[in-house]
């Protein structure tokens, strides 16, 4: 019997043994009715269920459906970029390498295998670093041991950070190979042949530190070199700097055109080099200006021979474009560390002794002391004071005339500058002129000279000449002949009234442009004469050169006369050599009556000095003339 | 520790069966109609004086091999070495529901506390909470067993008697303590998981909205048809639901339905449906459900030394869902376990609206639904 029907009579029998069959029934059909309830409910939810799992697989179907469709297109299209992948790798031009996680081939493209030499076949996915590089290295495209190299790639990618790093190829050539962590482990390396770029780079870095004409250091590398050495400078060890500039470097660009200048220093450089040590540094730092660092010397007296040998070697004269050149050099010596320990104050104190060479009339070298800088201050005041000179007016013209010593009469005035300074009053002219010369201002003050002196003599009764002195830069300025024709309008005075003197300097220098000058000055009448004869070379060539009107005779000749027979000698023969030439002579600096009497005998044709007349304003010069216009002086 | 067996029914008024000497606990079980006058419990205050006397409403009681609905069914106790103190706490606010557990476990926590069993109300309550709130003050390492009052398939009312006449709104704790009593505990369901998994996609605490964007409602309305719909929300439980975070499949536990709101398409468990989690329906087969039973029996058993015997008690807690699905053929489930509890421990439980027991894996205790839980006792000698 089913338990649930023993039960159900249990259930229906009473105390007595008695069953109740209407309560059995009722409980048999309550458990029906449960089984129906059970059945109709287990039906539905299985349905349901059913139904639920066949909407579930139908979304699912079509999901599948939509998600293969989507998949089969992203296959495609990650296909399609595979393959632009694969052609911009193929057609990079850097070669281009992935590794992963262990050091394993994952791709590279065929600029990597060509950089390398690598033949395509022997390189396969999977290949380790280690093995690409021994068939670098049996190749000979480099020389490294692989296990440390690979350890040394591997150290950086497991750091995590990109690096680039340069090597250099058996062959020269430099790669620069960029490694780039990927995540996962792995990572991507790009090689690029950069070896023009880096020539290039090196280059340009020449260029930075070294001067395009010469190829000697520049000034920044002197500063690198200037601080090494000083860095190197011991106890009790020295060094020396040496600051060099040509003297009027300027006249030869000016008269020989910059190609000459150039090839000038480039010469200059070359003499420089010449004369100094492998351990000294030569370099150009602008224009005609040039250090040496004279490293570790043993005393000042190694500077001072190489200071000497320096300006021995430029004053040698040049073969420029078939002419000969000479030019010298003005040089400042400063000693570290006792003029300085550092590159700035070295540099600085060389260049003040440099000016004090200048100053000391070029051509010479000075060593640095601590009274230069006083000096140069004042120095650049007076500079100052000069260029606002021009503008305020302190400049005057004062003549001092010139004897005939036949007639008696005044031949010639020879116009002589003074500067009248507010403050420091008269300032001689061998102290401005050089100023006026380095600073450029003595054109525009040549050209009032001429101007004003031409101005003056027009005013003057009588027709006495007007002497004006000229220096080399007025005669090799293109300007000259057109201000002078100027200054003669302007003046309505007669060419031949003006008189215009050089000295020897002006024909030692760029000749064939000063003569072909002078020619066309005297052309117009002009006269010339030669100055201070007797100073510089007194090279007869110079004479002969040029067909001057006059000599005039150095005043240190006539200071001798009477004392010296030499001084009486040398001035006869110059007084034979003008006569011979068609020259008169004008003795300068006569100051007593022997003197007087004296170049009358030697055959002199004028006479210049205090003894006749200290230089006067040209208004004194004015009355002069006027009064005395009827005396003679030829019984003087 | 020895157990008299009592009896209520209407005819015969209260019958006691074996001697029990002097009892300080009496448990009872009966329906709400036959408990609500509160003389039930007058009567058994007047019979046990010395005794703490708790009982609660049911969906039915289990009397041994039997389940009846007209009859009180009820256990006197008494201990050799067992001390035992019954607390109470009124929950005036279902949403404090840890905050009373806690109250309730502060007040039985001692040292020597070595079980714990509650009767909560079963529908003013989120059971869920309830338990984690006791469980946070005496410890994880004290079981803690009971269950939630019923109220046969209706769901308007349940009630809790604690040393006062039954009433709503009420949790109550007996806690047994020294190192004499054993507590042996075993929770199981039996319900097979089915149709397709749903993720709970809205839902507020015990409060689910939605599973899969589709209201809650709609979907148990769809399967139950429009004749059991009409039973809801206690047809619900024809369909429990299981659910579990799919990041931790032992966390599965079976929610059962308390109420429903038609208008917000929403329906009330008795434990929380946190959203987010995996949800599936399960249903019931005769048999499993039964081995179920058995297998809760087992465990609970399997605290107890077989030289020791049969445990003295078993109180047997299982959800009414089971009955309503069970029909007549409940009584399996309740042979089932009696099978397995053996002949000579007295079996009394009631059908509830919640079961209260550690998990089965996890040692954890928390609430159950759709469950057989038995809690065995037994005073070592």
């Amino acid at each position: 019997m089913h338990k649930l029907l023993a039960r159900q009579i249990a259930k229906a029998t009473n105390e007595a043994g008695s069953v109740d069959l209407e309560k059995l029934f009722a409980l048999i059909a309550d458990a029906y009715a449960d089984v129906d309830r059970d059945r109709r409910r287990t039906d539905r939810s299985m349905s349901l269920m059913i139904e639920e799992i066949d909407t579930v697989q139908r979304n699912l179907q079509r999901t599948v459906i939509e998600r293969t469709k989507e998949l089969r297109e992203r296959d495609a299209e990650l296909q399609a970029q595979n393959m632009r992948f694969a052609a911009a790798i193929s057609h990079m031009s850097q070669g281009l390498v992935m590794f992963d996680s262990q050091t394993r081939l994952v791709i590279c493209n065929q600029r990597f295998l060509a950089m390398y030499g690598l033949e395509a076949d022997g390189i396969r996915p999977g290949h380790t670093l280690r093995h690409l590089l021994e068939r670098r290295i049996a190749n000979g495209t480099i020389s490294c041991d692989a296990e440390h190299y690979a350890d040394n790639v591997w150290a950086m990618v497991k750091a995590g950070k990109p690096t680039t790093r340069f090597i250099e190829l058996n062959d020269g050539r430099t790669i620069a190979i960029d490694n780039q962590p990927m995540p996962g482990g792995g990572w991507v390396s790009t090689h690029e042949d950069v070896t023009e770029r880096r020539q290039a780079e090196m280059k340009i870095a020449h260029m930075a530190r070294h001067d395009a004409l010469t190829g000697l250091p520049n000034r920044v590398l002197l500063r690198e070199r200037l601080n090494e050495a000083l860095a190197h400078v011991h106890r009790g060890q020295r060094l020396a700097v040496h600051y060099l500039d040509l003297d009027l470097f300027k006249n030869v660009n000016d008269s020989l055109g910059h190609p000459a200048g150039d090839e000038l220093l480039r010469m200059v450089a070359e003499r420089l080099c010449c004369c100094v040590r492998d351990t000294d540094t030569v370099c150009r730092v602008g224009g005609d200006e040039f250090f040496i660092i004279q490293a570790d010397i043993g005393d000042i007296t190694d500077a001072e021979h190489l200071a000497r040998r320096i300006a021995e070697a430029v004053k040698t004269p040049y073969a420029l474009h078939s002419q000969q050149v000479v030019i010298d050099v003005s040089i400042g010596v400063a000693i570290g560390p006792a003029d300085g320990t550092d590159a700035d104050q070295l540099l600085k104190n060389a260049d003040m002794a440099m000016y004090g060479a200048k100053a000391a009339g070029r051509g010479v070298y000075r060593f640095f002391e601590s009274k230069m800088d006083a000096r140069m201050r004042e120095r650049r005041t007076l500079e100052l004071a000069l260029r606002n000179a021009f503008d305020n007016g302190e400049f005057e013209l004062q003549y001092q005339p010139i004897l005939n010593l036949d007639t008696g009469g005044v031949q010639c005035c020879e116009a002589l500058l003074r500067w009248h300074h507010p403050e420091r009053g008269l300032v001689p002219p061998a102290e401005f002129v050089p100023i006026a010369e380095e600073v450029g201002l003595i054109v525009p003050l040549g050209e009032w000279v001429i101007r004003q002196a031409c101005a003056d003599a027009a005013q003057w009764a009588g027709d006495a000449c007007v002497a004006v002195n000229l220096s080399p830069t007025q005669l090799i300025n293109k300007n000259l002949l057109p201000a002078v024709l100027d200054a003669l309008a302007s003046a309505q005075l007669s060419a031949d009234r003006l008189e215009l003197e050089i000295t020897e300097a002006v024909l030692m220098q760029n000749s064939e442009v000063t003569l072909r000058v002078l020619h066309q000055l005297r052309a117009l009448g002009i006269q010339v004469s030669m100055d201070d004869f007797g100073t510089g070379y007194s090279s007869l060539s110079y004479l002969r050169s040029f067909p001057f009107d006059k000599i005039k005779i150095d005043r240190c000749f006539i200071k001798g006369l009477g004392q010296s027979s030499e001084s009486d000698a040398i001035v006869s023969a110059v007084v034979g050599l003008a006569n011979s030439l068609n020259m008169t002579t004008t003795a300068e600096g006569v100051e007593t009556r022997e003197q007087l009497d004296l170049v009358r005998r030697l055959g002199c044709t004028d006479a210049q000095g205090f003894f006749y007349s200290p230089p006067v304003s040209s208004r004194e010069l004015s009355m002069m003339f006027t009064k005395r216009r009827k005396v003679s002086f030829a019984a003087a | 520790m020895r157990a008299q067996h009592i009896v209520w029914n209407g005819q015969s008024g209260w019958r006691t069966k074996g001697e029990v000497g002097d009892p300080s606990l009496v448990l009872y079980f009966g329906t709400r109609e036959a408990l609500a006058c509160g003389r039930r419990h007058e009567e058994l205050r007047a019979m046990y004086p010395a005794a703490h006397v708790l009982g609660c409403s049911t969906g039915g009681q289990i009397n041994n091999n039997d389940i009846g609905d007209d009859e009180i069914v009820a256990a006197a106790v008494s201990f050799a070495a067992t001390k035992l103190r019954l607390c109470r706490q009124e929950i005036c606010d279902a949403h404090r529901s840890r905050d009373f557990g806690e109250a309730l476990g502060r007040a039985l926590h001692a040292d020597d506390l070595a079980g714990v069993f509650v009767l909560s109300d079963g529908l003013n309550v989120n059971g869920s909470e309830l338990v984690a709130g006791i469980s946070k003050t005496i410890g994880p390492d004290v079981p803690l067993t009971g269950g939630l009052a019923g109220d046969g398939a209706n769901f308007q009312e349940t009630l809790i008697g604690a040393d006062c006449a039954p009433r709503t709104c009420i949790i109550a704790g007996v806690g047994f303590y020294g190192r004499a009593i054993r507590v042996g505990h075993g929770s199981a369901g039996g319900w097979d998981l089915f149709g397709p998994r749903r993720q709970v996609t809205r839902s507020v605490g015990n409060v689910l909205y939605e599973l899969d964007g589709e209201p809650a409602l709609d979907l148990y309305e769809r399967y139950l048809g429009p004749d059991e719909s009409k039973g809801l929300p206690g047809s619900a439980l024809l369909f429990p639901i299981q659910v579990y975070d799919l990041q931790r499949p032992d966390s599965a536990v079976v929610r059962t339905v308390l109420a429903i709101d038609r208008d917000k398409r929403s329906m009330t468990f008795a434990g929380d449906v946190p959203q987010g989690w995996t949800a599936q329906l399960m249903r019931g087969n005769l048999d499993r459900l039964a081995a179920g039973a058995a297998d809760a029996a087992r465990q609970a058993r399997s605290g107890f030394d077989a030289k020791h015997g049969d445990p003295c008690l078993s109180i047997l807690i299982s959800c009414i869902g089971r009955r309503l699905l069970m029909g007549q053929r409940t009584i399996d489930e309740i042979e089932a376990a009696g099978a397995e509890l053996g002949p000579d421990t007295l079996r009394l439980g009631f059908y509830s609206y919640g079961e209260i027991s550690p998990h089965a894996k996890s040692r954890l205790c928390e609430l159950h639904n759709q469950t057989m839980t038995i809690t065995a006792f037994a005073e070592a000698a």
